[in-house]
């Protein structure tokens, strides 16, 4: 193959890569979406829609990890190529795994919506904590399609305020529960479904933290020494590395 | 730019300061800059007509062999300005290895590794029999012509003829190594196999090393100098290079989109 046409062929690749990571990153979106419509109106045609999804993502998420390593392997590539590649390898995985975490609530909403018919009203931070994460899974989802590294760099303030919402939704549950405004077993879902959520917003800052490096080639945040000796009283915690 | 950062724990063995050099009144490379630093391997890439021949053959002045070609600047070795100095002797401290493999055609192969040392004097058979051995072990091809080291350098595959240059090369004990596309007329085994060398080699000797094949670049040196137009547009860790390249001009070379 002459170089030409490699050049060719590696611009080829590169827009059949983009255009699968763009469909597993609405796919991601879709599933989060519907998830949590399933939640709150419990729609058990929607969270089947997330389970359906879900499949669908990870069928793709093979596709793209096949991508990515013929792209590696027939086009040595360099720079910004590179960094889309391994950047597109590693995000992949975050949006599988919204998809799956999607899934995870999908199935609670089934579960739980044969108990009662609609959310309960007091689980109002629910809803926020399950807003303010679709909006960063929106935000880092924008950011990599549109190449826009700037529009994540303060994802860490949404990330800190979902773990805000994740501690205090955690709090009114098991207060919810000790005074019987909740059965246990209701309670103990939603708290998976809290947990849930504060766990797709990290993926959302993974894939923005990914994003400002394939754009930059700044390193993520967070590069904390590798290995880390924690002293129990917190005096002399001291860096091996 | 701050060296001694780049190069860590590498002292600087050459140095050009502001180096120009001119083939009549054509300017072939313009104000280069750059620092090489000790035992290590600095890859020079850029497209045909950059200037990175022109660069190498001005560190052990063979730019000057060309009719009317001059050089302009300054190139330090070890501190000491090379263009004020004797020139055979500078190509001494810093051999050279060509695209093509050059053997002299009428000798053995013993007799090519031996030339350069015969040139400068030294005739005690003992002695030329050890730099011989040692050379060709060095160039990794010893066990290949150890039993007919009176055959013709010709008589050798392109493989090995380019490894008995670099033995030839190395018999004379230089400082500093120049190759200018050692690989470029060779098989993918042949080119591996002067990889494997130059990874050996950098341990005792500094190499430069052009190259056309950036993946090359990238597996064999631990700095690379990009030149564009005779200008040295950048220079970093090779990993910098190729991940994340400083200067847009790097970026559409090494990514092949260019022009």
């Amino acid at each position: 193959m002459t170089e030409v046409a490699q050049r060719k062929a590696l611009a080829l690749g590169l827009d059949r890569l983009n255009e699968n990571m763009r469909n597993l990153a609405e796919l991601s979106e879709l599933a989060i979406r519907k998830a949590v419509d399933s939640l709150q109106h419990v729609s058990e045609a929607e969270a089947k829609e997330v389970f359906e999804v879900d499949n669908a993502m990870y069928s793709l998420q093979l596709v793209i990890e096949r991508n990515c390593v013929d792209l590696i392997a027939l086009h040595a590539p360099v720079a910004r190529d590179l960094r889309t590649i391994t950047t597109s390898l590693k995000i992949s995985t975050d949006f599988d795994r919204i998809g799956r975490y999607s899934k995870d609530i999908a199935e609670i909403s089934l579960k739980v919506g044969t108990e009662s018919p609609t959310l309960p009203e007091k689980l109002g931070n629910l809803t926020r904590m399950a807003d303010l994460t679709i909006h960063m899974v929106d935000t880092s989802i924008r950011a990599f399609v549109n190449r826009d590294a700037d529009s994540v760099r303060d994802m860490g303030k949404f990330d800190d305020a979902v773990d805000d919402l994740h501690d205090e939704l955690f709090e009114e549950l098991v207060k919810l529960m000790e005074n019987h405004v909740l059965r246990v077993s209701q309670g103990a879902e939603y708290i998976l479904v809290n947990r849930y959520l504060e766990r797709i917003a990290d993926h959302a800052v993974n894939v923005g933290d990914r994003v400002v490096y394939m754009m930059t080639g700044e390193q993520p945040r967070h590069a904390a020494p590798y290995f880390k000796k924690v002293d129990p009283d917190g005096k002399n915690d001291s860096n091996l590395t | 730019m701050d060296y001694q950062q780049l190069f860590g724990l590498h002292p600087t063995k050459m140095r050009a300061i502001d180096v120009s050099a001119f083939y009549g009144s054509k300017i072939a490379i313009d104000s280069v800059t750059l620092d090489i630093p000790e035992k290590t391997v600095t890859a020079i890439i850029g497209p045909s007509g950059c200037g990175k021949s022109t660069f190498i053959r001005c560190l052990n002045r063979m730019h000057e062999v060309v009719p009317r070609a001059r050089v302009s600047g300054k190139i330090l070795l070890d501190g000491e300005d090379i263009l004020v100095q004797d020139p055979v002797q500078i190509r001494r401290r810093v051999g050279m290895v060509f695209q093509r493999a050059n053997p002299f055609p009428t000798m053995s192969i013993y007799d090519n590794v031996a030339a350069g040392l015969r040139l400068n004097g030294v005739r005690d058979q003992k002695i030329l029999d050890e730099r011989v051995l040692r050379s060709l072990k060095q160039a990794a091809l010893w066990d290949e012509v150890k039993d007919e080291l009176n055959s013709p350098g010709m008589r050798l595959s392109g493989g090995q003829q380019q490894r008995l240059c670099i033995a030839r090369a190395l018999a004379v004990e230089p400082e500093v190594l120049l190759m200018d596309e050692p690989c470029s007329a060779l098989d993918p085994i042949a080119t591996a196999k002067i990889e494997d060398l130059i990874y050996d080699l950098k341990k005792s000797y500094t190499l430069v090393v052009v190259t056309h094949n950036m993946q090359q670049a990238a597996r064999v040196a631990e700095f690379t100098a990009f030149m564009y137009l005779g200008k040295l547009v950048e220079y970093d860790r090779t990993q910098k290079i190729f991940e994340n390249p400083a200067e847009k001009l790097t970026e559409n070379y090494i990514t092949g989109r260019f022009g």
